[in-house]
């Protein structure tokens, strides 16, 4: 029977509409995401084919969240029909059974609820055949990734949804009340997701996702491209808990619910009173005063906003809604307060407007969408409109007070934020309120975007036919503007509706550098949107017209005296804003749309790669004079170079790449410009008389800004009102310019350019193909001198030791000379700074840094000390005469190393927060990199070839990690690692070209010079101990510090840390340095007996797996061979991550099984393989287990 | 003041003719719009209320035009649609303000004053807290009565009011309506007879857009003298008798059909002659026997 109603049901609905259109949503959701770069639906793609087993199932696991609201509507329905039409006095006395009637009901919408999900399968298996898709990049059909994902994700998702829904709805038989529950719902998902985020963690999170998406996630987190293309997960381990756990659920709530149902009428509510119908209009005759009536449009503007607001202020969605978004925002914010950028920080406002942003402003949105409909239709619902349309009241007083109700209740939203966001900020004892950020960013810059799309909709509804059409076409004019312009090709934001430029806030410069720009087409939009709204007043409907002529009439009969001037003025306005705008982008400056900016790119390779190799003068000394302007945002740098040919043949010609964002003047005596590319920055001067081998010459070259009026984006964000950072980068660059390439491989081929790899191959011995460094830039080790000026209130820096300082014409004059030669890489800065200053065996120790961030300056100040003890004892001497460090806003997050000088950036240390002890410190770790940076690319660097970011970014982290590990300890290291390791693999998977081994790593594969080199580099010094490695990092300072080319390759390192690698460790070389080498160890039983002496003899059985990976990420099992540890740890004291160490022991693994003894002095807590995880394996948990204590003899 | 209506007429978009050349002249006092259901009376009160605009024709309201001047007809009109809701959550008290307010009553004390008055006086002043939504149909009606009188209106347009109302209350209302109607121009469609005959000094019948009749009911009534009889039949006659006689009404009384037929003479056996009254009067008006 109940089989019969579930197919009922189901025929039901397939009957309908709905499910079809919802199927086509989905569907043309996942279609765009697979089959057009533009579209993102849950994150771009991974680096696989686009129909890739993965990729179906990462939709698939997270598709339950976007049809939740679907569900819902079915689920209600199936519940709730009878009750909502009535017909349950008619379906309840049939001789039903209850039991049938539920299960059918409850069958039946979760079978129609999966109907939707399909659209995932059907997105997916159609954007295969679509001409545009490049079929590269798409594998063969994979049926059995879809039904897996059906059957593990898609039913189990519908059920355990279905479930819970048909519960509300059968208990609370209300429509809202269920619709409260899916956001409820929606957003507990999110704030579970939210404290549960940490790595230590994960395993619980992933078991208390109702939706398995976080269970794929921690599943496949470390699949490579290789496991990505061809497996699929399947009903196994966490992700078999995770389904079995979340199906008990659903079936204990529906139980719950079936148990709770009952055929019977509820109690209905008591009729509505009615008082004596005798009595009903009185005779009484009340004499009524004759009132006054009065034109008196601000009291009716008054009255109705007050009427709007308090229906909106009492409506159940709204105030559902807004609870929910709140519930959404203010845990966040109490919880991520302190999370930002992966680490502790203090809570600085606007990380908290940032996060404010995430998660209350997408309700803010769905209010905006969902009521201008309401506001706008009210009467009309409500059937109000006769009464009020036939009241003497101005066509505007309907429009004005409902805007004004939405943006009000917007504000109201946003201000609840704001004071959520204060609160938080005491709770964790952060007391510097920035009130009027708050309010200005908050209730200014987002509300005035907020009352654009306000605007936008109003009109959109006023001129649709019903609510229906309104929403379409609302959502779908959204949608248009967000995603049409950047395929046209239209970078401009006078086209793109209520768009300003994009802007980074930093307590350095607050908004100085985009405010012009951004108050200019705030300005536009807002006297656009004023149009809007006087057409919108102009159509809004009064009284019945069916005719769309009709509605043209009236308005043109409202059209008249002040309107018509209001509207011209509007027109007059937003022409001349619009013409001013255009004036200053597109006249003063330009707009560089982003296809343009990738034709240039690619021109520009075709064009002049035939010169990469021709022999080119290199630069040996540079004095600059650089004068920056701070409040203007200018900049003059006035170079004068000495360059020299060192070859043997005569150089006839000098090539230069400009920067187009400056005005670049080169001026050489002697040559002549022969070639100006002013459409692709390129310049080839021609010398009269040729650089004969070995001679010199002095050239000169003025590097200008131009910043004129404003832009449409920000170009050079570099220059700044306060806290300007810029390097020598910016001024000609002698011959070809490899990294103006396109890179993407797909863009590549869209451009008709074969693919490349990004670096020269790796040579060992090389001589003519080593003469360059990565850095680049055709010099070797320079002298700089600089001159450099700034605003009276600021000071000015460049690399070495400041020679002299003075003031002229209002002016502040400073003069930097290297104390050694070094690399051809010197930054320029400029800001209101505070300067701490210490000193460490006669080297001025500087931290620069902003009035408002003090906190973290004494860590930095002790990690260059320690740096320096460390690294002058181990590694050699400091040749500069001082260590700066430099604050530089937040408009980009790294630190970054220049001769004796790191600037570093506001948001990565400035305002971290290290306040528990077993907190990484990470502003010590970062400036012992940086300070590493001082030997491992300033006294050694690499030749521009793979490998080359072994030497300096590679050999920094070890640096760092030998620093920490002397300050924190062991434990700490191993929890940093733990971070790196999780890193390395996480990132292997979302490769975009090859993953390298460590030896032939490219520049841009940072988590392989990072990540990967700080485990693989931790464990050869645990294998042949510190000191051997220091011996070998010493030989390569020596043998390369400061050498003229050819430069060392990353061979030079291995070769030395060979050397010092005794005989039966040398296997190491090629597996940490060579390939890409996985191990999955485990234990598989950990026991202890106690001796007669009161120790204990420990046994494990343990099995080891090794396999090489290869630049896809297919691996191959290799026999281990392996020296391994093995130990025992005590039970962690209390609050404590790890137990003391009872025993550790290396031992000779040759076998996949083996089982393995060793004496304890006292029982451990845990014992097994690998035990401190030093190698790379995707599951370190396992490599230790409980030991269970044996009986005794 | 009197409202003058020349020559409106409309067509809607599906075809339907709403108002076909309708001239009326609408003196002071109140005055019956008579009608089938879709005669076009809603048509023509949503016109005169501003609502609507007409294909052609012009309506003055003594010396504005109800067409073009339409926030000076609205400053003197009361309207009482067929149909309206209301805000939800919005309580009686506050909803009635909130018109008044729009009608231009902006003085708040006096506002407070007269809508207090005009709560008592539709007896809603029980229950002036509570919301709208929950009232009963004829609540939700005396509402509608309130809001329309509030402000005094000089030309009130009353669109089938009664619907709802139990018949004391029906009454009462219309105790109400003559009672302002003396002073200005009432408007009432109905469809119900009765109501026409009881309140109304002068009357017009519309049928399919077009005025059957204009005048005095009595006239019409008198028009119509010796032409209508009355006779009671058997159930299976019916259908002869609607074939043979044109047959104004028939109804049962005491469970056999009692039919009232049209004829300029005795029709035949059996019948007597009848007393006309408006009904009769609508009847053979909009089957055009008459």
């Amino acid at each position: 029977m109940f089989l019969n109603i579930a197919l009922f049901e189901v025929r039901f609905w397939l009957r309908s509409w709905m499910v079809w259109i919802f199927l086509f949503i989905i569907g043309l959701l996942v279609f765009g995401a697979v089959s057009s770069d533009q579209v993102q639906l849950g994150g771009a793609l991974p680096n696989t084919y686009h129909n890739a087993p993965f990729v179906i199932q990462n939709f698939y696991s997270f598709i339950a969240l976007l049809t939740l609201l679907m569900s819902t509507a079915f689920v209600n329905s199936a519940a709730l029909r009878d009750f909502s039409n009535n017909t349950y006095q008619i379906v309840f006395t049939t001789p039903l059974r209850k039991f049938d009637f539920l299960l059918g009901r409850f069958i039946g919408a979760t079978l129609i609820s999966v109907i939707p999900m399909l659209g995932v399968s059907l997105g997916i298996l159609l954007a295969k055949y679509m001409p545009w898709v490049d079929q590269d990049r798409w594998g063969p059909v994979d049926w059995a990734a879809h039904f897996k994902s059906i059957a593990i994700f898609a039913l189990p998702n519908a059920f355990f949804i279905a479930a819970v829904l048909f519960a509300v709805a059968v208990l609370a038989r209300n429509e809202i009340i269920s619709f409260v529950a899916a956001l409820v719902l929606l957003t507990g998902y999110g704030v579970a997701g939210a404290l549960t985020q940490d790595i230590q963690n994960e395993k619980i999170a992933a078991l208390l996702d109702p939706f398995g998406s976080r269970t794929f996630d921690l599943v496949t987190r470390y699949w490579t491209v290789a496991e990505k293309n061809h497996v699929s997960a399947g009903f196994t381990g966490l992700l078999l808990w995770n389904r079995l756990i979340w199906i008990s659920v659903g079936c204990l709530v529906f139980a719950v619910a079936y148990s709770r149902f009952s055929f019977a009428e509820r109690r209905t509510k008591a009729k509505p009173v009615e008082p004596d119908a005798q009595d009903a209009i009185r005779p009484v005759s009340v004499t009524l005063a004759r009132p006054q009536l009065q034109d008196a449009p601000w009291a009716k503007f008054v009255g109705s906003f007050k009427i709007h607001f308090l229906g909106m202020a009492r409506s159940t969605f709204f105030v559902v809604i807004a609870v929910a978004s709140l519930l959404n925002c203010i845990p966040s914010l109490a919880l991520s307060a302190t999370e930002g950028y992966g680490n502790q920080t203090l809570p600085v406002t606007y990380w908290i407007l940032d996060l404010i942003r995430g998660t209350l402003y997408p309700f803010v949105v769905i209010v905006i969408t969902y009521y201008a409909g309401v506001l706008v239709w009210k009467d009309h619902d409500e059937r109000m409109d006769e009464i009020a349309d036939s009241t003497p009241t101005p066509d505007w007083i309907s429009y004005a007070p409902r805007l004004l109700t939405l943006m009000i209740m917007v504000m109201l939203m946003q201000s609840a934020a704001l004071l959520g966001g204060i609160a938080v900020q005491t709770w964790h004892g952060y007391h510097r309120y920035q009130l009027g950020l708050y309010a200005y960013e908050l209730l200014v810059r987002d509300a005035s975007a907020f009352l654009f799309l306000s605007v936008l909709a109003f009109f959109i509804h006023v001129l649709s036919p019903n609510k229906y059409i309104g929403y379409f076409f609302y959502i779908v004019f959204l949608a248009a503007n967000a995603f049409v312009w950047r395929p046209l090709n239209i970078a401009t934001s006078l086209v793109r509706f209520g768009s300003r430029p994009q802007e980074i806030y930093s307590d350095m410069f607050g908004d100085a550098p985009y405010r012009a720009a951004w108050d200019w087409y705030t300005l536009y939009w807002l006297i656009f949107c004023g149009l809007l709204a006087i057409l919108t007043i102009m159509f809004w409907p009064r009284g019945k017209q069916d005719r769309w002529l009709g509605r043209r009439r009236n308005a043109a009969q409202r059209f008249h005296g002040g309107w018509i001037s209001a509207s011209l003025l509007c027109l007059l306005a937003f022409a001349s804003t619009g013409g001013w705008i255009w004036y200053n982008t597109e006249v003063l400056n330009r707009v560089v749309a982003p296809k343009t900016q990738q034709r240039l790119q690619a021109e520009y390779e075709k064009t002049y790669k035939q010169f990469e190799k021709k022999p080119q003068p290199r630069v040996r000394s540079i004095k600059y004079a650089v004068d920056i302007y701070p409040e203007s945002r200018n900049m003059v740098m006035r170079a004068e170079q000495v360059i020299q040919n060192p070859f043997a043949q005569p150089i006839n010609e000098i090539q230069f790449t400009v920067d187009p964002n400056y005005i670049t003047e080169i001026e050489i005596p002697g040559a002549s410009l022969s070639k100006d590319d002013t459409k692709l920055y390129y310049r080839i001067y021609k010398f009269d008389s040729p650089m004969q081998p070995n001679e010199s010459r002095t050239m000169h070259f003025t590097v200008k800004s131009k910043n004129r009026g404003f832009e449409n984006s920000v170009s050079t964000v570099e220059l700044v009102q306060n806290g300007t950072f810029f390097n020598n980068a910016i001024g000609p660059r002698i011959g070809y310019d490899s990294g103006r390439q396109l890179t993407d491989p797909n863009d590549r081929k869209k451009y008709g350019l074969k693919e490349i790899d990004l670096m020269p191959p790796l040579e060992r011995n090389c001589t003519t193909d080593c003469m360059d460094t990565y850095i680049g830039l055709h010099s070797d080790w320079v002298d700089v001198q600089t001159v450099i000026s700034t605003s009276a209130d600021q000071l000015a820096i460049a690399p070495g030791s400041l020679t002299r300082e003075w003031q002229e014409n209002g002016r502040r004059y400073f003069e930097y000379k290297l104390d050694h030669q070094s690399l051809n890489f010197s930054n320029f800065m400029s800001a209101r700074y505070e300067v701490a200053r210490e000193d460490w065996n006669g080297i001025k120790l500087e931290v620069y840094y902003d009035r408002q961030h003090p906190w973290n300056v004494p860590r930095m100040m002790n990690s260059m000390k320690k740096s320096l003890d460390y690294y002058t004892k181990n590694f050699g001497p400091y040749y500069h005469k001082e260590a700066r460090i430099i604050e530089f806003p937040r408009v980009a997050t790294f630190a970054q190393a220049f001769p004796g000088t790191m600037p570093y950036s506001e948001s990565i240390g400035f305002i971290a927060n290290i306040n528990k002890p077993d907190d990484i410190d990470f502003i010590f770790y970062v400036v012992a990199h940086e300070m590493a940076h001082q030997w491992w690319a300033h006294q050694v660097v690499g030749a521009n070839m793979e490998g080359a970011t072994v030497l300096s970014e590679s050999l920094a982290q070890y640096s760092a990690l030998m620093v920490m590990e002397k300050e924190y300890g062991r434990d700490m290291m191993r929890k940093f690692l733990k971070y790196e390791m999780d890193n390395y693999l996480r990132s292997r998977g979302t490769e975009r070209l090859k993953e390298r081994p460590l030896i032939t790593v490219e520049a841009n594969q940072g988590y392989i010079h990072y990540r990967k080199a700080s485990v693989v580099l931790y464990y050869l010094k645990e294998m042949i101990g510190e000191e051997a490695v220091n011996r070998a990092l010493r030989k390569v300072i020596q043998q390369y510090a400061y050498a003229q080319p050819p430069y060392p390759t990353s061979h030079a390192l291995v070769d030395a840390l060979q050397e010092q690698t005794p005989p039966d460790l040398q296997y190491l070389i090629k597996d940490l340095f060579e390939d890409i080498t996985i191990f999955s160890n485990r234990t598989l039983d950990a026991s202890a007996q106690k001796r007669a002496d009161g120790k204990y003899d420990v046994t494990l059985k343990v099995e080891a797996h090794k396999y090489k990976a290869d630049a896809k990420g297919n691996e191959t099992e290799v026999p281990v061979n392996d020296f391994i540890d093995i130990g025992a740890f005590a039970k962690p004291a209390k609050k404590m991550q790890y137990g003391d160490t009872l025993h550790r022991e290396r031992v000779h693994i040759t076998q996949k099984e083996s089982t393995l003894t060793f004496v304890t002095d006292s029982l451990p807590d845990k014992a097994g393989i690998d035990p401190f995880a030093l190698l790379i394996d995707r599951i370190p948990d396992d490599n230790t287990k409980s030991v269970t204590l044996v009986g005794g003899k | 003041m009197e409202l003058k209506i020349t020559n409106l007429s409309k067509t809607y978009r599906n075809g339907v003719k709403a108002l076909d050349n309708v001239s009326l002249t609408i003196p002071r006092g109140m005055y019956g719009l008579l009608g089938p259901n879709g005669a076009g009376k809603s048509t023509l009160m949503r016109t005169l209320a501003t609502l609507q605009e007409p294909d052609s024709g012009s309506a003055f309201l003594g010396e504005i035009d109800v067409l073009r001047q339409k926030d000076e007809v609205r400053r003197r009109l009361g309207y009482l649609p067929q149909e309206f809701g209301v805000y939800p959550r919005i309580s009686a008290q506050d909803m009635l303000s909130h018109l008044a307010l729009l009608k231009g009553m902006t003085n708040a004390r006096e506002r407070k004053e007269i809508v207090a008055a005009m709560l008592q006086r539709c007896n809603l002043y029980e229950v002036r807290k509570k919301a709208l939504t929950g009232f009963s149909g004829g609540m939700r009606q005396r509402f509608g009565i309130a809001q329309a009188l509030i402000g005094n209106p000089q030309l009130l347009i009353a669109d089938e009011p009664t619907a709802g109302l139990d018949p004391g209350e029906r009454n009462r209302f219309y105790n109400l309506l003559a009672e302002v109607g003396e002073q200005v121009v009432v408007i009432l469609s109905t469809h119900i007879v009765q109501d026409v005959m009881d309140l109304c000094t002068d009357m017009a019948i519309i049928h399919e857009g077009k005025v059957l009749f204009q005048g005095a009911p009595q006239n019409a009534i008198t028009e119509l003298k010796g032409r209508i009889w009355e006779r009671s039949i058997d159930k299976p006659e019916l259908a002869h008798y609607e074939e043979k006689f044109r047959v104004v009404s028939n109804r049962l009384v005491g469970g056999r059909p009692f039919l009232h037929v049209f004829g300029e003479e005795l029709p035949g056996e059996g019948f007597l002659p009848s007393q006309a009254d408006l009904e009769d009067v609508f009847f053979t008006k909009i089957r055009h026997w008459n």
